[in-house]
């Protein structure tokens, strides 16, 4: 899953010829008529890393072709970022910049099973109402108020939601993923205290907590610590309801694979 | 309503068992949330069944869809003295959070029979406006 960095980083002779126009790149102001011309040389230069990105998340459902084009997105966003005065070398950056587009992509498109198009549609339109639907109602809908929205049956809409259950990312991204919810929640560990004095196994689990990522631990805590719901959680975290369904779903298989492991 | 599944207790099958649940919870209009609520709490309360299990056990478990309301029952044989599963511990606050009722009981042995235990979750259809 992790592209081995090591394997470009060794081809690094291939292109030190660009080192210099990488500096002399960054170093013109942005109005520069030089700068085009460089960025051009740059990222057609540097497009076999993408390349080679791109191919290690061949085969898994998505054509090589979208994506070599996100992960050339990825290049560019790499060339244009990197400022060589912080004294990393460009692969440390580029390659990282660049997987992580890739990997967004299959956050956003990744279907783990082939699916027919009528259904990924289908699925993509009922997704598309459930923010608004939850706001509205106060709590998630229901399969017959998407169903009424979308103005469909509500036997496809459920066959929709069916689909999705085929709809995941890659579990190991998920669990890795950085949390970009627009709120602060801080550290809900010391807060629990209180709860956790009510579980017998807390000492097992405090640390399985404590090592979780932040979002992960998060969402945990505002679920079965503070009884919050999905809707709630998405709204807090801000994220879709089907992201903290699948976020709790692999962190709560983790954390129980653990402590039974433990027992 | 109601439907049952016998199966093998063996965690092959749990996947099976909560998209039956999930299914049933969907088709009677619960919303998203208490859908996969329910399909969760199935997860993990058929997990505690399969773990207690001696081998070559049967997972019995009976589904009944009231008006807004899934009962879900599963039981499993289990040596006799069997306890029911903790409910001070982190697996039995989870089930508490997902399901709005919760209980296990050790099932009294029938002549001939082994012991079973089983563990009961209900779900409503719609979450309480809570906030």
């Amino acid at each position: 899953m992790t592209p081995s960095v090591t394997s470009v980083g060794t081809e690094h002779g291939e292109y030190a010829h660009l080192s210099p126009l990488q500096r002399r790149y960054a170093g013109l102001a942005a109005d520069d008529p030089e700068r085009a011309r460089l960025r051009e040389q740059l990222i057609s230069g540097y497009l076999p890393v993408a390349e080679h990105i791109a191919r290690r998340f061949a085969g898994r459902g998505e054509p090589l072709d979208d994506l070599m084009q996100v992960a050339t997105v990825g290049l560019i966003n790499a060339v244009d970022r990197f400022e060589p005065d912080r004294g990393s070398d460009f692969f440390s950056f580029a390659v990282p910049t660049i997987t992580g587009e890739v990997r967004r992509y299959f956050r956003d498109h990744g279907w783990s099973t082939r699916v027919p198009r009528r259904l990924k549609d289908l699925h993509i339109a009922i997704r598309s109402t459930l923010a608004e639907l939850s706001q509205q109602l106060g709590r998630a809908p229901r399969p017959s108020e998407i169903a009424e929205r979308l103005g469909l049956p509500v036997s496809e809409v459920i066959e929709g939601l069916q689909a999705g259950e085929a709809y995941r990312s890659s579990s190991l991204d998920e669990m890795l993923g950085s949390g970009e919810g627009k709120a602060t929640l801080g550290e809900f560990i010391g807060g629990l205290d209180g709860e956790l004095a009510l579980i017998d196994d807390r000492e097992a689990l405090r640390p399985l907590l404590a090592q979780l990522p932040p979002r992960e631990r998060t969402i945990i805590a505002l679920r079965f610590f503070r009884q919050l719901t999905q809707t709630q959680i998405a709204e807090q975290v801000g994220i879709s309801q089907m992201h903290v369904s699948r976020v709790l779903r692999q962190t709560l298989a983790y954390l129980q694979e653990q402590m039974a492991g433990l027992d | 309503m109601s439907l049952e599944l016998y199966t093998t207790a063996s965690t092959v099958v749990i996947a099976t068992i909560r998209t039956v649940a999930a299914d049933l919870a969907a088709r009677a209009d619960f919303d998203l949330d208490s859908i996969d609520d329910l399909r969760m709490a199935v997860d993990d309360l058929c997990a505690m069944l399969v773990r207690i299990a001696p081998k070559d056990a049967t997972l019995r478990c009976r589904f009944t869809a009231r008006s807004e309301r899934i009962e879900v029952a599963a039981d499993v044989d289990v040596e006799d003295g069997t306890e029911p599963p903790p409910t001070r511990s982190f697996s039995w606050r989870v089930l508490e959070c997902l399901a709005d009722d919760v209980s296990a009981e050790a099932l009294p042995r029938e002549l001939g029979q082994r012991s079973r235990m089983r563990i009961t979750v209900a779900k409503n259809a719609a979450t309480a406006q809570q906030l």
